[in-house]
């Protein structure tokens, strides 16, 4: 019978060893022999012994030996599992909660910008990065020029003056706002292109926002690939989801795929069906990204044709009708806190 | 200030009137995360917090640890290595396999085996011991802290496989990570039963202790392989 060691391969016959090929005392090739594959078919049986075995067949000297050079190994090999385990879906899910980030933050900047500016100039009328824009751009409402659409309103404003040390205060604030809009949509960008390179079907079905999302959510395209579609149908929709599972609602219809536009853009009675065949073919396309790589726009041709076929069958609003049974209370507003 | 072995590689450090739980540091001068270092008698010791650490509650409950200076000593879920460099500290002549399957802490982990000479590194699922048979010896220790609802099993089949026959167990139980609502203590009584019959390998409890106030709903636990009766 063969077993295999991190230092070498051993042939055990009735009474014990009868062979030992140690492998060379290379830390770098140790290492990647310690991460092969078919070490659970050869491991060595409950209460065999490697490290005796390592010093009576001259792998290494004594006890220290063993120890250091074990400890060089498996700290080589482990750097080794750990830098494979950076894969490029890794940098996506990055990404994206970078982007979760980067709005979190950005929202809570442009809404102070809003108060502060407003003190100024409270006829602007303007939120998030417009505003943002707008005030890193002029500062003051004085330097609006003539032909900007704001000018009218800028020259008759109620709103205080502003100091120009206050004005330069205030423009470094929304720059840096700026500067996170920019890193957004850079980040945003890098996405796409990513999404693209990496699951091009993905991207071609759900759209490379949202494939992403699906992606951070899941924890990689591998593991997306290998979910039920009714699990990527209702992904992101947990709350509802529980709720649910409770016995306390009806099942959701969709999660985060409801941004797609065929969800999106349908009336309310078609959307849960096409979510249905949405989130059938997302993963079906996370399989061919997984598996064969290349891109099969025919997937897209079917999902269109089903889609289509959907809103010709059903063309208009069911009538609603209330659930018999004892104990409906209505339709249950609010839910758990 | 006064310092008193209490257990080998274990002391407790007289500071002020307060009695604090240290392991003497094995790499002098710098600290793992951010415990406190105390000098004493020419030695430098480092703090070991209680709740932060199961094995030093366990300590604190008057359990008996039985690793000794030169054990070797299976710990399975490192984590980012809190506990394992208190281990490490009690092993002069020892050596920790410290068994993690997250690569994120793994990470951390790895720094930590970076500084000290000790300690090796396994990433690996620990209720897989075939995945690492290649690389852990015969132990006299395994110490287990993996909040995984079959904690049991996984203890029993790497007993089975890497526990010499006089060898201890020293495990955590975490009834939250079994049974959310269920009563602690009647997790306990089920865990214990576990793994007195359920599997392969079967364990003799010597003594277990609930790791209140520094972990809550916890329990402590050692205990030996049951010698198979021919």
């Amino acid at each position: 019978m063969k077993i295999i060691t991190w230092y070498g391969i051993l042939t055990i016959g009735d009474d014990g060893v009868t062979e030992c090929e140690p492998f060379n005392k290379d830390v770098d090739e140790l290492a990647e022999l310690l991460l092969q594959k078919d070490v659970v078919a050869y491991s060595p049986g409950s209460g065999f012994d490697i490290r005796t075995v390592a010093i009576e067949c001259g792998f290494v000297e004594n006890d220290e030996e063993y120890n250091s050079l074990l400890r060089d190994v498996s700290i080589r090999a482990a750097k080794l599992q750990i830098s494979r385990t950076n894969t490029p879906d890794m940098q996506i899910i990055q990404a994206v909660e970078a982007l979760d980030d980067i709005d979190d933050v950005v929202n809570v900047l442009s809404e102070r910008l809003s108060e502060w500016y407003g003190l100024h100039f409270p006829e602007l009328g303007l939120s998030s990065e417009p505003l943002v824009r707008f005030v890193s751009e002029f500062g003051s409402r004085n330097n609006v020029p003539a032909e900007h659409p704001m000018f009218e309103k800028a020259t008759s404003s109620m709103g205080s003056e502003l100091p120009s040390a206050d004005e330069e205060l205030i423009m470094g604030f929304a720059s840096n706002a700026c500067e996170l809009y920019d890193s957004r949509h850079s980040i945003e960008a890098s996405i796409v292109r990513n999404m693209e390179k990496m699951a091009p079907n993905v991207t071609l079905i759900a759209g490379s926002l949202i494939g992403a999302r699906l992606i951070s959510m899941t924890g990689g395209l591998a593991r997306l690939s290998q979910l039920p579609s009714s699990t990527v149908q209702v992904m992101g929709a947990n709350r509802a989801l529980f709720k649910h599972l409770r016995g306390r609602a009806t099942s959701p219809k969709h999660g985060i795929i409801f941004n797609n536009p065929l969800v999106k853009n349908s009336p309310w009675w078609q959307r849960g069906k096409i979510a249905r065949a949405l989130a059938a073919k997302i993963s079906l396309a996370a399989r061919m990204d997984v598996y064969s790589g290349e891109l099969h726009p025919e997937i897209k041709v079917n999902l269109e044709k089903k889609v289509n076929f959907i809103k010709a069958a059903n063309p208009k609003p069911p009538v609603k009708q209330k659930p018999a049974g004892k104990g409906y209370k209505g339709k249950n507003k609010g839910g758990e806190r | 200030m006064d310092v008193n072995e209490i257990s080998e590689g274990i002391f407790e450090v007289r500071k002020g009137g307060k009695k604090i739980l240290a392991t003497k540091n094995a790499n002098p001068g710098s600290n793992v995360y951010g415990e406190n270092l105390l000098e004493e008698e020419g030695e430098e010791y480092r703090a070991w917090d209680a709740r932060r650490s199961k094995l030093a509650a366990m300590v604190l409950k008057k359990m008996k640890v039985p690793i000794k200076s030169d054990s070797r000593v299976l710990y399975l879920g490192a984590a980012s290595g809190t506990t394992v460099s208190h281990v490490s500290d009690m092993l002069p002549n020892g050596i920790v396999y410290a068994v993690e399957f997250s690569p994120r802490t793994m990470r951390e982990l790895i720094q930590l085996c970076d500084t000290r000479s000790n300690i090796v590194p396994i990433l690996a699922d620990a209720s897989r011991p075939k995945l690492y048979a290649h690389i852990v010896e015969q132990v006299d220790v395994i110490f287990q802290d993996v909040a995984q609802p079959n904690q049991a099993q996984i203890a029993a089949v790497n007993a089975g496989q890497f526990l010499k026959e006089d060898g201890h167990l020293l495990l955590s139980i975490k009834a939250r990570s079994i049974d959310t609502v269920a009563n602690p203590s009647k997790v306990f009584k089920e865990e214990v039963n576990k793994l007195e019959k359920d599997f392969d390998t079967q364990f003799k409890i010597i003594k277990k202790h609930d790791l209140a106030p520094f972990h809550e709903d916890h329990l402590g636990l050692v205990a030996k392989k049951k010698l198979k009766e021919n």
